[in-house]
């Protein structure tokens, strides 16, 4: 079940967006956090590769420098990663930009600097290590999932749908020459719940392609009936197929 | 007009204010120009029209739920926080940051006074029992006060000064901003942190005083102490301020005082990073110095009191 959250805009417009979930939100942390650990490691494997090689005193020198930037990125992944690419990818970081998340503020603008450094201060508290059982609890309770960090800076996730354009490309591609005219009347969420199946099919998983296809064949034969496709015996798949010729 | 029909139509419109909207989001000199601005306005206009023909006509769909992003994008875009310009930082560090300090001087005594009570009952522990000092100091520290040495001077004759002034400054900054976040589990982590590092003082000094380290440890401390321990003190108060928006909201709902309370709070303990890294950089370089005690303590009073006379100073002078 998809959460949505409503703004209302100076252009008297009212939008709806859907607050992003627990899972792409843990999902999103787990990128950032696994993008630290690799800089942290790489910087880690630098030093101590330079430590063994390199002569005498560029060793000391060298091996002081490394360990400054290891303390000081140790120090960043902590409490500068996320505050800096949500302060300067508006509300993205890495993580949630792979997730299509974006922390905006709740009345739909977008986060400031206090806003991001509010919500992130408090991660030690809500999200980092055995705390983040408090955050996850409250995205979960609230209804707009916000964590302490985001009721702190009034801000909320959202997730930014990705959408597959091609099934818009040519709308009779899927209607090849010879059938009878259309004789069936689809809603648009009905269209493009048929024609995103279709066009996504090949991707997909054996197994998980079967049960799609038979879930999207369930919500749609009620519109068959009275036509040809009423009694067909063909698989959901082939079903579908012959059912978008005739729309 | 169908589904598919309507996107054909509409969606060049779409992927130009997309397009502008990027070049907007990576701070284009572009996109500062007036024709730009004037487009970006008309296609922000008509998409903003488009969503609300879908709306009526394509409920339910993922190219209406796209249009609601695309909108909601390009209304942040329009009417965008603007970035920080040099001016802001200035009047941030001149004039909020004090006003802050001024508006949450209570926080900041309750903080003060909890750290101080930690040092009390450190001190009167060891008193009491000089074992006591066992349960919170590491061993090593112990070793070297009960053989009459500072451990400060090995510390520090290992540890090349810079890599230890890093060390010590992001681990204080560290404590600090934690002792704000602390704010939100209702001050539980604040008063730890404050009242901890209060004992674990007064215990160092008490045991130092016992084995006839009182004057070296006092060299040590008095350069970088009283800066270190007011930005501690002045983030814990930040971190009280958030506890009580949570506990006593007043006429706020709690939701609405703690957003409140902790945006006006946050920036003290901004004011606790540059004290610290200060304090870091004093403690590495000029602490375990063979400069005359005197030298030393000047240092460290006039740091102590020009943050405090900054704070206090400052706020005064915007006042009137």
């Amino acid at each position: 079940m998809t959460r949505t959250t409503d703004l209302e805009l100076p252009e008297e417009i009212d939008l709806e967006l859907e607050v992003a979930n627990v899972g792409s939100r843990t999902l999103a942390i787990l990128v950032d956090l696994g993008i630290c650990a690799v800089v942290l490691l790489t910087v880690y494997v630098i030093s101590s590769l330079l430590a063994e090689n390199v002569s005498d005193w560029m060793t000391r020198f060298g091996s002081s420098a490394l360990t400054i930037v290891l303390i000081a990125l140790i120090f960043a992944a902590q409490w500068l990663y996320f505050f800096f690419f949500e302060w300067r990818w508006n509300g993205q970081t890495p993580g949630k930009r792979l997730l299509h998340l974006r922390a905006i503020k709740v009345d739909g603008s977008p986060v400031s600097w206090v806003d991001v450094l509010l919500r992130n201060l408090s991660r030690p508290i809500d999200a980092f290590g055995p705390m983040g059982l408090i955050g996850l609890l409250m995205i979960f309770v609230s209804p707009r999932a916000q964590r302490l960090g985001d009721l702190m800076a009034r801000t909320l996730v959202i997730r930014e749908t990705p959408i597959d354009w091609s099934i818009f490309d040519e709308e009779g591609g899927a209607r090849p020459g010879g059938v009878a005219a259309p004789s069936i009347r689809l809603s648009s969420e009905q269209w493009e719940l048929l024609h995103r199946f279709l066009n996504r099919r090949a991707e997909l998983p054996a197994d998980v392609r079967g049960r799609v296809a038979s879930s999207v064949y369930t919500s749609l034969k009620p519109l068959a009936l009275g036509t040809d496709l009423e009694l067909s015996r063909l698989e959901p798949e082939a079903w579908l197929l012959e059912f978008a010729r005739r729309t | 007009m169908t589904l598919g029909a309507f996107v054909r139509k509409n969606r060049p419109r779409w992927q130009q204010l997309e397009g502008m909207l990027g070049l907007l989001e990576g701070h284009s000199p572009r996109s500062r120009q007036r024709p730009f601005l004037q487009e970006l306005s008309a296609a922000y206009r008509a998409t903003a029209g488009d969503l609300a023909f879908a709306q009526t006509h394509f409920r339910g769909t993922t190219v209406l739920l796209f249009l609601h992003q695309l909108v909601a994008r390009a209304h942040n875009q329009i009417y965008r926080a603007r970035s920080i310009s040099l001016a802001e930082v200035g009047a941030f560090f001149r004039r909020e940051i004090p006003e802050a300090v001024r508006a949450h001087l209570l926080a900041v005594n309750w903080a003060a006074l909890i750290f101080v009570t930690g040092v009390m009952l450190g001190l009167s522990a060891v008193q009491f029992d000089e074992r006591a000092a066992s349960i919170i100091l590491p061993t090593s520290i112990l070793d070297s006060i009960y053989s009459g040495r500072m451990w400060t001077g090995p510390l520090f004759s290992v540890v090349p000064a810079p890599v230890a002034s890093t060390m010590l400054f992001t681990n204080n900054i560290s404590v600090a901003l934690l002792a704000f976040a602390g704010g939100l589990s209702f001050g539980v982590v604040t008063f730890w942190i404050l009242f901890f590092n209060g004992v674990m003082l007064g215990m160092v000094f008490k045991l130092c005083g016992n084995y006839g380290l009182l004057a070296p440890l006092t060299a040590f401390i008095v350069t970088h102490g009283f800066l270190e321990i007011s930005a501690i003190i002045l983030s814990g108060g930040a971190g009280f301020v958030v506890a009580n928006a949570l506990l006593q909201p007043g006429d706020y709902s709690r939701r609405d005082a703690l957003s409140v309370q902790a945006r006006s709070a946050v920036r003290m303990a901004v004011a606790a990073v540059p004290a610290l890294i200060v304090a870091g950089c004093l403690e590495a370089f000029v602490s375990p110095s063979t400069l005359p005690f005197a030298v030393k303590a000047v240092i460290g009073l006039v740091m102590g009191l020009s943050f405090w006379l900054y704070l206090f100073g400052a706020a005064r002078k915007s006042a009137g």
